[in-house]
């Protein structure tokens, strides 16, 4: 195989996966409907290990043409699954949710469909978590999360996202299941319930009983596929297929029940427990797969060594893994959530590089083909991260740039510096803090120490803004009182009064937001069970408790909530400073009313506020601000975990997925200059085309808006795009890799960079047929612009492009 | 008192001013008028008046504001007096969008310093820092040796961008402040140099040779940016990158581009060059026979 060039194998399958449909497959909604039915009263993490016994004894199996691993829960089209327990709710005209809405469609049949809304909804009618958790909302965070009329609405203000997903993104520690194998997993679990005394507490019974059936489940899947594929090579005419398909058959006799002995046996013991994970409980944004330049290398190395493998059938191997991944599809059921994950959202984080557990730089030979694979595979699988460190050779960094270069916004970058004290400062040890892996868009786990599965609410920034503005209520929904009454436009003579106005509506705002979080915590295990994932988990095994249970002695808990809508808030404010109390171009009744109007009218207006002092050009006057709503926020959120437990943290993050375009729709004109309806600002970069400085400039921007001494904070989404003229060449990846070191110093969470221009991104939208194949970043994950809304591609194009002219 | 210069651009994030990433001061005003000049704000000494037609929203709040300019509109287009003086504060806080603007401010060092400050971490990374541009540096002898010797007092990396023109007294002496030195020569012919700069090259080459005999280890390197009709010839440029390998020093071509043309609109004047292009083919050949066949 030559350098740049894929194998004729993965080039028919990337062909194939790009002609494929997006199809639902209701097979796990069925299965797990008709083993609820039959569990009624026993704990619901024995009922989901049985759920998912009776679902792998019955599913279809699709092994793909030319495929090196089996193990689909669904296909042969890409296809998604339906997780009945969560949103049921929804299933009443499914087809009309999945297929009409603008982005992310899927098809379902109509026997699909009928069966959907005939026999699974009505079965988890008032059962589903969205039901129970809207139901439970006390009225004055109902108005801010859903309309009180319809709770199935979101309004987009402190949008709750956990019934979009069973669990927050997850990271398992897959050695565990590579190097001890399920039969031993379940063998020790078989021996602690049998060694149990009469009087045993009944929730450590029900874990050993429920990871004694997961394990034998996840086995049963392996053994089905493996004769599946003996079947298939039994018919098989063409011998090199009739081979592989042998051992493909072979490999799954062992693994996952048996330890891994070879790199391709580890990757397919991979593949069946992150496709059993998915099958388990809907993680947003799908599995995460951990470090695995790391878990793998030793499977690597051997293999080398032996004379086994080459580096060009790893590579090939790793290209069929992200190939087989790509075939599952999340599907968001809510509108809300379609929303939230424009494009098919998907976060399966493949970590690679930093440090070991013991400290050092844990680059090798893998970290290297990862990049190389990624830069040959114009695929938008697997989300790849590089974790970057004070130590992170030179070459590596180059490879990095190399990687970006090619265009697809791989790899993003998250820093070492900057995540490992933090996780120090919440009581993780060294070890723990230097093995986190990447897990979703920009968020982290220790696996086997952390155990908090909620996901967090999205809130929606820009809206205190107005809640300020408008006396507690915002331009959508009229006179409707939503926070607190903090006076009249009229009622403020100075920027101090104003200020403080918007604290205290921001205080609210975040206080509401911890009460709707402390909420799902308490709704949530009633609901989700994960016993694989507990098997998974050193600490669960150890304390026999579900990964979904309120708390587990010894684990360490961080919440969080996303702030959306950063720079449009800071930006808001800083004009309303300059514009109406220092300049007193208008009065702030004024202002309100040129909002109303949309600024009909007002251009002049308009074009003021917009050069007031914005975020993202290191201008203190506008960063100060930003650094004041991080600090309120971290303060307010810090001392509500406080009073639900020790080792509870409400972290602050800035990753909006592509919830500042929904968001955005619901706020009015901004005192920003931004019209009505418009996107959001994205993550902590600057507001669409406000900076104008350059990089340098919206990285220190970043760095002066944040609260180093806070310890509750967590990622901040940072993204920058550059034209390919602006990297061009050797010199283009040294300059690329001199920036990531500054973006390191500097202790900034995240950053990932787009290289593209704006004319084949305006070429894109009006052609998409020339460019199936072009990939861009959405905020922490890549998809294919041609997919994107009209809204979303435009936002993307209106983001500064930082290009340098001579 | 604080010295001050007079400058009309600070830009951060320059990657093709110097090694590193750097923050370029331009400052205002150049002894030379090259025809094909892609910053022809740089040219004036003095502060001037420019109007971006396409940001023009049309409120009139200039006609209204700054009578003593005599602004009024003849269609959509903006005339007024550009020859009268206003303060830069007076322009921006008229115009609501910034397309009537003043070009040009005067600062202290010290104000110039703290905003090239502000990158300190991208240049130490990256083996940055200040490059001092124009316009032509030289000609604020005063301004440009001060920021050259506080940037030095401070660690920053120091580059300065000149077109040659100026006394050897300051070449000299801002030699020793440099770290790195990008040197324009556009043309070797003198007559020709005259006819398309308004002015010779002896005393530009004179200050070259100066600035290797001050500083035989300074890193410099010869600019010659490519123009059609001026120097896009193999005999002229084999003449210039004679002399830069002569002096041990780096040549660079530079393509000529198009992207001034907008700019002369906005301060009313015409471009130059009317429409005379340089194509890729060309500048590749140029280069190819320059760096590859050599000057033998």
């Amino acid at each position: 195989m030559k350098e740049n060039q894929n194998s004729k194998r993965v080039q028919k399958l990337h062909d194939r996966l790009n002609e494929a449909q997006n199809y639902v497959n209701i097979e796990r909604a069925r299965y797990f409907t008709e083993s609820f039915q039959k569990t009624e009263g026993e704990a619901i993490n024995v009922r989901f290990a049985r759920a998912l016994l009776h679902t792998v004894r019955n599913m279809s199996l699709h092994i793909e043409e030319d495929q090196l691993f089996a193990g689909q829960i669904g296909g042969p089209e890409r296809y998604g699954v339906l997780y009945p327990e969560l949103d049921a709710c929804f299933f009443g005209d499914l087809r009309a949710v999945l297929s009409d809405r603008s982005v992310a469609t899927f098809e379902l049949t109509e026997e699909d469909r009928a069966y959907l809304s005939e026999t699974v909804a009505p079965f988890w009618a008032g059962k589903t978590y969205y039901e129970d958790f809207a139901g439970r909302l006390p009225e004055e965070l109902l108005k801010l999360t859903y309309e009180p009329s319809d709770t199935k609405k979101s309004r987009f203000l402190i949008n709750e996202t956990q019934s979009m997903n069973s669990a927050t993104q997850w990271v398992h520690d897959y050695a565990i299941g590579l190097t001890r194998g399920f039969a031993s997993l379940k063998g020790e679990a078989e021996e602690e319930l049998k060694g149990l005394k009469a009087d045993a507490d009944q929730k450590t019974k029900d874990f050993l009983l429920a990871s004694v059936i997961v394990c034998e489940a996840v086995m049963t899947f392996a053994e089905r596929y493996s004769k599946e594929a003996e079947r298939l090579a039994a018919e098989e005419k063409d011998d090199r297929r009739k081979e592989e398909l042998a051992v493909i058959a072979r490999n799954l006799k062992k693994v996952p029940a048996e330890p891994a002995e070879t790199f391709y046996e580890a990757l397919q013991s991979q593949f069946i427990m992150q496709m059993f994970s998915r099958l388990e409980q809907k993680t947003s944004g799908t599995i995460s797969n951990g470090r695995m330049d790391q878990y793998l290398y030793p499977y690597y190395k051997k293999d080398l060594e032996e004379g086994r493998l080459t580096p060009e059938q790893a590579d090939e191997l790793l290209s069929c893994l992200w190939l087989a991944m790509a075939k599952f599809r999340d599907v968001y059921v809510s509108p809300a959530g379609g929303a939230f994950s424009d494009g098919y959202a998907h976060w399966e984080a493949v970590t690679i590089g930093g440090q070991t557990k013991e400290g050092f730089d844990a680059t090798n030979d893998l970290t290297y083909l990862f990049l190389k694979n990624k830069q040959r595979l114009p695929l938008d699988f697997p989300d790849l991260a590089v974790r970057v460190h004070a130590n992170t050779p030179e070459r590596l960094l180059l490879e990095i740039a190399n990687t970006i270069k090619v265009g697809s916004g791989h790899p993003k970058l998250l820093n070492d510096e900057e995540i490992i004290p933090v996780n120090l400062s919440k009581g993780a040890t060294f070890a723990e803090a230097n093995d986190y892996a990447v897990s979703g868009c920009t968020e982290t786990r220790m696996p086997s120490r952390e155990t908090w599965t909620s996901k967090g609410p999205s809130i929606n920034l820009a809206a205190v803004v107005e809640l300020t503005l408008r006396n507690g209520r915002v331009e959508k929904y009229g006179d409707e009182l939503l926070t607190l009454e903090t006076g009249d436009a009229s009622s403020f003579s100075s920027w101090d009064s104003f200020y403080e106005a918007f604290k205290t509506q921001l205080r609210y705002y975040i206080k509401k937001t911890c009460d709707q979080i402390r909420l799902v915590h308490h709704v949530r295990e009633g609901h989700f069970a994960t016993p694989f994932g507990s098997v998974l988990h050193e600490l669960c095994r150890e304390q026999k408790r579900d990964l979904h249970s309120q708390w587990i002695e010894g684990g360490l808990n961080f919440a969080f909530f996303d702030m959306v809508g950063y720079a449009s808030t800071v930006d808001s404010l800083a004009a309303v400073k300059r514009i109406v109390f220092e300049e007193k171009r208008v009065t702030l009744p004024e202002l309100v009313s040129a909002l109303n109007a949309d600024f009909e009218g007002q251009e002049v207006l308009r074009r003021r506020l917009m050069r007031a002092p914005k975020y993202g050009n290191n201008d203190a006057y506008a960063d100060s601000i930003g650094r004041e709503i991080d600090r309120i926020a971290g303060e307010v959120s810090a001392a509500e975990a406080k009073k639900e437990h020790d080792h509870f943290y409400i972290d602050i993050r800035y990753v909006p997925a592509s919830a500042n375009v929904p968001m955005g729709k619901v706020i009015g004109a901004l005192p920003d200059g931004r019209k009505r309806g418009l996107p959001l600002s994205d993550g902590t970069s600057a507001a669409q085309g406000a900076d104008e400085k350059g990089p340098t400039a919206v990285l220190l921007s970043n760095y002066y808006s944040k609260n180093p001494s806070v310890n509750n904070r967590a990622a901040r989404l940072l993204n920058l795009k550059f034209t390919p003229a602006a990297v061009a060449g050797e010199a283009g990846s040294k300059r690329l890799a001199e920036l990531i070191r500054c973006w390191r110093d500097l202790k900034l969470w995240h950053v990932q960079f787009n290289v593209i221009d704006q004319e084949t991104l305006l070429d894109a939208k009006a052609h998409p047929e020339n460019y199936r194949g072009l990939i861009v970043r959405v905020a922490g994950y890549s998809a294919y612009f041609v997919n994107l809304s009209d809204e979303l591609q435009d936002d993307i194009i209106s983001r500064t492009s930082n290009t340098e002219v001579a | 008192m604080a010295i001050k210069g007079t400058i009309f651009n600070i830009q951060h994030f320059s990657i093709n001013d110097g090694p590193g990433i750097r923050t370029v001061v331009f400052c205002k005003g150049c002894p030379l008028r090259c025809r094909w000049c892609a910053n022809p704000e740089s040219q004036s000494f003095s502060p001037e008046l420019s109007w971006i037609g396409k940001e023009c929203i049309g409120c009139r709040a200039c006609v209204e504001s700054l009578p003593e300019l005599s602004c009024r509109f003849e269609g959509e287009r903006l005339c007024f007096d550009r020859e009268k003086v206003v303060s830069l504060e007076k322009v921006d806080g008229v115009c609501p969008t910034g397309a009537l603007s003043l070009i040009g401010r005067r600062v202290t060092v010290d104000e110039v310093l703290s905003e090239v400050e502000a990158d300190q971490k991208f240049y130490e990374r990256s083996e940055g820092g200040l490059t001092v541009s124009g316009g032509e540096p030289m000609a604020q002898p005063e301004f440009t040796l001060a920021l050259l010797s506080e940037a030095k007092n401070r660690s920053i990396h120091r580059t300065m961008e000149t077109c040659g023109m100026g006394a050897s007294g300051v070449m000299e002496e801002a030699a020793k402040y440099l770290d790195v030195l990008y040197f324009d020569v556009k043309l070797h012919d003198p007559q020709k140099h005259k006819e398309w700069t308004g002015a010779g090259n002896e005393r530009i080459l004179d200050n070259l040779f100066l600035a290797r005999r001050v500083r035989p280890d300074l890193t410099i390197r010869v600019r010659t940016p490519v123009i059609p009709g001026v120097n896009d010839n193999e005999e002229e440029l084999r003449e210039i990158h004679r002399i830069a390998l002569d002096l041990g020093a780096e040549h660079e071509l530079l393509k000529y581009h198009r992207l001034g043309a907008s700019k002369y609109e906005g301060l009313g004047r015409d471009y130059p060059m009317g429409e005379v292009k340089l194509s890729e083919e060309r500048f590749q050949e140029l280069k190819s026979s320059i760096f590859v066949t050599g000057v033998l």
